[in-house]
């Protein structure tokens, strides 16, 4: 039962069986008023004919006693014939001795309205009081008529309505049920279908058989997280693929040269360097967790930004600072200009993170003798910090993968340079944590330039 | 020097148990909570090298009953959990220092180093390898009493190494010690080399022994062993 009443369809028929009941009762209570005062007002028509018929059968008699010549018909006759005074002048032998409702005296120029009353032997009569004139005097007849065969036809009628409440309800209940169940058809295909669709097989999609109505709104809406979650599942299993990969090759690394170590007898300086060698891979796993970490951390949100005003030319030099002797090395200029006064509202860790993440980069693909330039300034209302290099550049096809984790432009050489693949993604993550976004232009002159764009904080 | 190790991965055990005592110290190895609240209750110990995930027992419990016995050895935490959160509940536990896996072990040995010095004044006015010398007052060095000019960042690199001289300092320790680079994702591998290259050629170019060396894999060591 309570099974039944959870399904929708079963809570639609109850709610239409609900109503259909309701406008039933609502009808029939209707029609049975309607058909009351048509009886009655049927029957005082009839008591009014009556009354007529017997005004004319009474008579006084020299000893002003009242007679009605009624003939055969006086045994169901209920008939009272009062004298102004109040006096019982003549009554039915049918009456035996009761009254048509309380004594009744004056005179009354209106005859008083139609009544139902009930006598003594638990008949309901409906009762017509009319004055008469009579020779000199005016009395006063009240006639009776049985209310039992209106009463009868009146419970007939309700029983009849009473039979067909059922019926009619059952009628309604199985249309309601089966229309619910039409209706629905669709959802309960879609559930089914739904329920096949897992991780494995997400490229699968709802068959919609009419987008335009509300069943289809909701299978297109699904149909599309669908999508959504194909698109985000590909993504990630890349990248789990692409994380182990990256896994791989140190613990490759480790592996071969603890195994060679071990199988050739040598010195103990060729233990020593084994050794290195697999600390050296050791710390490059180190740094690949760490990195993953933090993405999987600022994915889940679970990193909360220490926000306080930074001035982006300070953000600037700091980071120039720290990395400049890279460039010197390399004998590179590294230069910073640019607005002093502009401040952002972020977190200066991490926003400086991400700048010497593009500085780093930029020293790194940068040739010899070149040049990088650090600008800060502001655009329509956002601020941006670019850095600019004298690299080859970026080919457009790599453009807009140079985000992506794990992305190498060139898949043979990066090793060699350091990093897993995984700077611009953070660098990406952070700056899009503060709201902003990093731009890559490649088309005006030779190198690239990386602009990390921020809103200004409001003052 | 008595060190408690309380570590249940048997590999980290045994390399905490070898590298500890080769450091000099007498270190005692617990594989549990249990057994490691045990030594302590029944005898003493100078520092404790905790790991935050133990079976049973997880090492936050066990700190947490340490503090509660006002035990007040100083704690040193282990976990591969390195968020806010995370430390913020080691610390409160009552953690001294707090150290995330993987951890190099020359930092290890620093941690301990700083720990059991915690609470004695430093009155060292001057730092001395060979013949190289730091006076941290006037902030100068100099190798056979030639003077030698070091940036700022070179002096505090030089005077990190000798304070730790004979013991190898890793890469990350230089970045949080010297650069107070916070953030380890910020790329700073690349900007060590350089600056411990420059730093070789102004005190060990035109000098021997060499002093400043590089353990691969590992790190860097001042160091007048020329083995």
């Amino acid at each position: 039962m309570q099974r039944f009443r959870t399904t929708l369809r079963a809570r639609l028929t109850l709610l239409y069986i609900f109503l259909v009941s309701i406008v039933l009762i609502l009808y029939a209570g209707g029609a049975s008023v309607f058909f009351w005062q048509k009886l009655i007002g049927e029957l005082d028509l009839s008591l009014d004919r009556d009354v007529e018929t017997i005004e004319n059968l009474i008579v006084e008699e020299p000893n002003h006693k009242i007679r009605v010549d009624t003939g055969d018909e006086s045994e169901n006759l209920l008939l009272e014939v009062w004298s102004q005074q109040g006096t019982l002048l003549y009554h039915s032998t049918e009456l035996r001795g009761g009254l048509l409702g309380p004594p009744i005296a004056g005179n009354s120029p209106r005859h008083p309205p139609n009544r139902s009353i009930n006598l003594a032997n638990n008949k309901t009569v409906r009762v017509i009081t009319v004055p008469h004139k009579l020779g000199a005097q005016v009395v006063i007849v009240r006639l009776g008529l049985s209310e039992n065969v209106l009463r009868e036809q009146f419970a007939e009628m309700i029983s009849a309505l009473a039979l067909g409440f059922p019926v009619a309800l059952v009628i309604v209940g199985l249309t309601g049920y089966f229309v619910a169940r039409r209706a629905l058809q669709p959802l309960d295909s879609m559930a089914r279908r739904a329920k096949q669709i897992n991780a494995e097989h997400l490229n699968e999609r709802l068959t919609i058989s009419n987008s335009e109505d509300e069943l289809g709104h909701l299978g297109s809406a699904f149909n599309e997280t669908l999508s959504r979650l194909e698109h985000s599942f590909g993504q990630l299993k890349r990248f789990t693929a692409d994380a182990s990969h990256e896994l791989r090759t140190p613990l490759t690394a480790i592996r071969s040269v603890g195994e060679v170590a071990l199988q050739n007898p040598v010195d103990d300086q060729s233990h020593r360097d084994a050794i290195g060698s697999m600390l050296e891979e050791v710390s490059r796993l180190t740094h690949l967790v760490e990195s993953l970490l933090i993405l999987s951390r600022a994915e889940s949100e679970h990193l909360v930004l220490q926000r306080s005003a930074v001035s982006l030319r300070e953000l600037a030099n700091e980071s120039v600072t720290l990395l400049e002797v890279l460039a010197e090395e390399k004998h590179q200029s590294l230069k910073v200009e640019g607005d002093k006064s502009l401040v952002v509202s972020g977190d200066p860790l991490i926003l400086r993170q991400a700048l010497a993440a593009l500085i780093h980069n930029a020293v790194k693909y940068s040739p010899a003798e070149g040049s990088i330039q650090v600008r800060v300034g502001a655009t329509n209302g956002n601020a941006f910090i670019e850095v600019h290099d004298s690299g080859p550049g970026i080919a457009p096809e790599h453009r807009v993968k140079v985000f992506e984790r794990f992305y190498r432009v060139d898949k043979g050489r990066t090793r060699d340079l350091g990093g897993a693949g995984l700077g611009l993604s953070i660098a990406d993550w952070a700056v899009k944590a503060h709201g902003g976004k990093i731009e890559l232009e490649c088309d005006s002159g030779p190198g690239c330039t990386f602009r990390i764009k921020l809103p200004v904080s409001p003052k | 020097m008595k060190i408690l190790a309380i570590e249940d991965e048997p590999k980290v055990g045994k390399a905490l148990l070898q590298g500890l005592k080769a450091e000099g110290y007498q270190v005692t190895l617990a594989p549990t909570g249990e057994d490691g609240f045990f030594l302590l209750n029944s005898s003493a110990f100078d520092l404790v090298v905790l790991d935050v995930m133990l079976p049973g027992r997880s090492g936050i419990e066990v700190l947490k009953a340490m503090r509660r016995q006002e035990l007040r050895v100083p704690v040193l935490l282990l976990t591969a959990k390195d968020s806010v959160e995370d430390r913020v509940v080691g610390l409160d536990a009552g953690a001294d220092d707090y150290l995330v896996k993987p951890f190099a072990f020359p930092e290890l040995c620093a941690r301990i180093r700083a720990l059991l010095r915690r609470g004695k004044p430093e009155q060292v006015l001057t730092l001395k390898i060979d013949a190289l010398e730091m006076d941290l007052i006037t902030r100068s060095v100099t190798r056979e009493n030639k003077p030698i000019e070091l940036t700022v960042r070179e002096f505090e690199l030089l005077e990190f190494l000798l304070r730790n001289k004979g013991k190898v300092v890793s890469r990350e320790m230089l970045a949080r010690d010297v650069w107070k680079e916070t953030s380890r994702a910020t790329p700073l591998d690349n900007v060590i080399d350089v600056h411990i290259a420059r730093l070789r050629r102004k005190v060990d170019d035109d000098f021997q022994p060499k002093l400043v060396r590089t353990v691969r894999g590992v790190g860097f060591m001042l160091s007048e062993d020329t083995r």
